[in-house]
């Protein structure tokens, strides 16, 4: 959780506390940061977010460029080509939106374009749902796109000014996601603190493209065709983009701190009852919440379980993550994805984990995979009792199978 | 009394899934009143539904593929032509219906709308237009009429709208007519009628959303739409489609407007395949749709 740094009084005169949903947050964000150009295309549970900015912008409140788009496709070409010629835009979208957006998002981080966009997580179809499920943002994880889950209205609202500072920075110029889950936290209202804009000034320097702009004054071709000459070098050019990422977030999130006087400890994940835990959860997303409160139900009981939640899936904090996570004797992570014919059929996170702490981590503890959640499916405090009891059942050396789908109808 | 009732069938009901009742649709919506009609021109045109396959996109009005007791098609949002040409393709015997929102065909789907005209393929689309993407919360679409409040346009829209029957007829359409669902005789009528048609025939109704276009805009509830159809309809046959343009409360053309014969998709493809193959052009029969 983000703890409050400043003393009541003295925040007081920065903030002014709004009860928003997550979806609000971000358009909150979106106008405190001066975006010039925002496009939109409708789609449960993302739509809120577009209906809020043209409520803001026909309020007078935000002055931006606002088009509905006719289709995704041309929802994110459209930011993507304002961004290029110098404006801060955002986009979004969920599900099978994002999907159809794929070519547009294929090409955002390759072309360098700092877009901010977020993602209220949804089901993939088929079958229809409207429910969360985390497989859409993650179709982009491995193209250059730096992807990150928060649980709360407030980390949203933050996260979103973050993403602009860290896409725009100029080591980076990389579009930046923000998964929201769907229902769960795009549609929850909760007590938000809404910085100044003064604050958020001092914070968020305008966007500047440098010789990259294109402009009349600044020749430049955009996207060339450059066959096997140089592909490989534009590649790595991203590569590199990504070796740099945490060290860049790190310097944000410090930043962040001192201005706004949040404080969000360690960027990459957030760790809760861990001090002493024999075994951890790990997920990402709103099933913080159930998971919470399980585990202090499960305290209460005498089981030394503690929740690590990751918030920047890319990059991804491998080797800090390993460190934390050596100290236990198993992990179970939940995944509420999925990733079929993946080693040891998990999902997702748990992969990524297991690869984590192959190379990272000083010892072996085993590492289970949860699917857990799909289709908005709720993850209840009782799936998280059976899913810590199995981590402990592995902690004490009994061979779990390696992914278990949980909460499943019979 | 009971017994009587209870005895005798709605005719239209041996075309639903009653197992899928109660639908999704809200109190004074049009697209149930759609489906009535297109099950009484089933009807009326007696045709065969072993032959027939209906698809739609997603949206409000894509529920309808869940709801008809036929071989249906829940696509994607904005496929459902393609899909529809997909099936057509395989099978050229089969009477392909496309069952969509006006988000669905003239958005996201816009460009397979135009091209499917334009190559003619034997295709009946019937397109419910509410004026808005309605079951993603009634935001501004192609379709919206100027100063239309929405749920993007909270002080009215000002995007210029698609006539959608002008649209269609440019890009080749032979049969193009609108009704609203206040004329359900005309538009089953209508209905029958383009499945007597070989070629892209297009069906445009104007239909309320009472929950998310008519409320917004302070136009009454389902009937009271029902009244401004009755009253600011104006029957047209042949009217120039550059003249149907729709208004936000003013006049509702409505009519067949056009109805005119162009070789179909698949009739062009025999002809210039023999033409240029002669004799060593050979057709499957199954291939061969009269
Ligand atoms: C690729 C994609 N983008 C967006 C959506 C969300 N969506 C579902 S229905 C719909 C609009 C439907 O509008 P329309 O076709 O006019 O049908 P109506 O609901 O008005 O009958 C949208 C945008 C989707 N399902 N898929
Ligand atoms: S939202 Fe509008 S179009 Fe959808 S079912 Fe309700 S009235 Fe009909
Ligand atoms: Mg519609």
């Amino acid at each position: 959780m983000a703890t409050i740094a400043l003393p009541v009084e003295e925040k007081k005169k920065y903030e002014q506390e709004a009860l928003i949903t997550g979806a609000e947050a971000i358009a909150v964000a979106c106008k405190l940061a001066n975006v010039d150009v925002v496009t939109a295309y409708p789609i449960r549970p993302y739509d809120t977010v577009m209906q809020y900015i043209s409520q803001l912008k026909a309020d007078g409140e935000m002055d931006c460029e606002y088009i509905v788009a006719e289709g995704e496709h041309s929802q994110f070409e459209i930011v993507k080509h304002a961004s290029v010629c110098g404006a801060r835009v955002f986009c979004g979208s969920s599900g099978v939106g994002w999907m159809y957006a794929m070519e547009a998002l294929t090409v955002t981080p390759a072309l360098r374009v700092p877009m901010v966009a977020m993602v209220g997580n949804r089901a993939l179809d088929d079958p229809g749902a409207f429910g969360v499920e985390h497989n859409d943002a993650l179709a982009v994880r491995d193209l250059g796109w730096l992807l990150n889950w928060v649980d709360s209205a407030q980390e949203a609202l933050d996260t979103a000014l973050i993403a602009y500072r860290v896409a725009e920075d100029p080591r980076m110029f990389v579009p930046c996601a923000i998964s929201c889950d769907g229902a769960f936290l795009t549609h929850s209202q909760a007590l938000v603190n809404i910085p100044t804009q003064e604050q958020v000034k001092q914070f968020l320097p305008p966007y500047k493209r440098g010789d990259l702009l294109l402009h009349p004054d600044n020749v430049i071709s955009v996207a060339p065709q450059v066959n096997e000459d140089w592909v490989m070098e534009v590649r790595r050019q991203n590569y590199e983009v990504t070796e740099r990422a945490c060290g860049v977030i790190r310097e944000v999130y410090a930043d962040f701190e001192r201005i706004f006087g949040r404080k969000y400890g360690n960027p990459f994940f957030e760790e809760y009852m861990t001090e002493d835990a024999e075994v951890v959860l790990l997920g990402m997303g709103t099933l913080s919440t159930p998971t919470r409160v399980a585990i202090r139900k499960m305290r209460e009981q005498g089981k030394k379980v503690g929740f690590v939640r990751l918030r920047w899936f890319r990059p991804f904090a491998g080797v800090e993550l390993a460190k934390c996570l050596e100290r236990f004797k198993a992990i179970g992570v939940i995944d509420r994805d999925f990733s079929f014919g993946s080693p040891n059929l998990s999902g997702v996170v748990a992969t990524e984990v297991r690869s984590a702490m192959y190379t990272g981590a000083a010892t072996r503890p085993p590492v289970l995979g949860f699917i857990c959640g799909l289709g908005g499916r709720e993850v209840l405090v009782q799936d998280v009792e059976h899913m810590t009891d199995i981590t402990f059942q592995a902690a004490k050396g009994k061979a779990q199978p390696l992914t278990q789908w949980i909460g499943l109808r019979g | 009394m009971n017994d009587f009732i209870n005895s005798v069938e709605n005719p239209v009901e041996r075309f639903l899934r009653t197992d899928r009742m109660p639908h999704i649709w809200c109190p004074g919506c049009g697209i149930g009143t759609t489906v009535n009609c297109f099950a009484r021109a089933l009807i009326e045109s007696k045709i065969d539904l072993q032959s027939l396959a209906l698809v739609s996109g997603i949206g409000c009005t894509g529920r309808v593929a869940g709801y008809v007791k036929l071989d249906s098609f829940h696509t994607t949002h904005g496929r459902a032509i393609p899909f529809a040409t997909g099936l057509k393709l395989a099978n050229p015997k089969l009477n392909v219906v496309v069952y969509s929102g006006d988000g669905d065909l003239s958005a996201i789907g816009g460009n397979h709308l135009i091209h499917a005209a334009r190559r003619n393929i034997d295709l009946k689309v019937i397109c419910v237009n509410n004026l808005i993407y309605a079951m993603t919360g009634g935001q501004t679409a192609p379709t919206t009429p100027g100063h239309a409040i929405t749920s993007t346009a909270p002080y009215g829209s000002y995007e210029p709208a698609f006539n959608l029957p002008h649209l269609v007829e440019a890009a080749g359409a032979v049969y193009v007519a609108r009704w609203t669902t206040f004329h359900v005789r005309q538009l089953a009528r209508s209905i029958a009628e383009v499945f007597q048609k070989k070629g892209f025939g297009f069906i445009e109704v104007i239909s309320p959303c009472p929950t998310l276009y008519q409320r917004r805009n302070r136009l009454g509830d389902g009937l009271d739409t029902m009244k401004y159809y009755k009253e600011k309809s104006k029957v047209r046959h042949g009217a120039p489609t550059n003249e149907v343009g729709l208004t936000m409360t003013g006049e509702i053309i409505v009519g067949k407007f056009v109805d005119r014969d162009r070789p179909d998709y698949q009739t062009l493809m025999r002809t210039q395949l023999s033409e240029s193959l002669g004799e060593r052009f050979v057709e499957s029969a199954e291939m061969v749709c009269s």
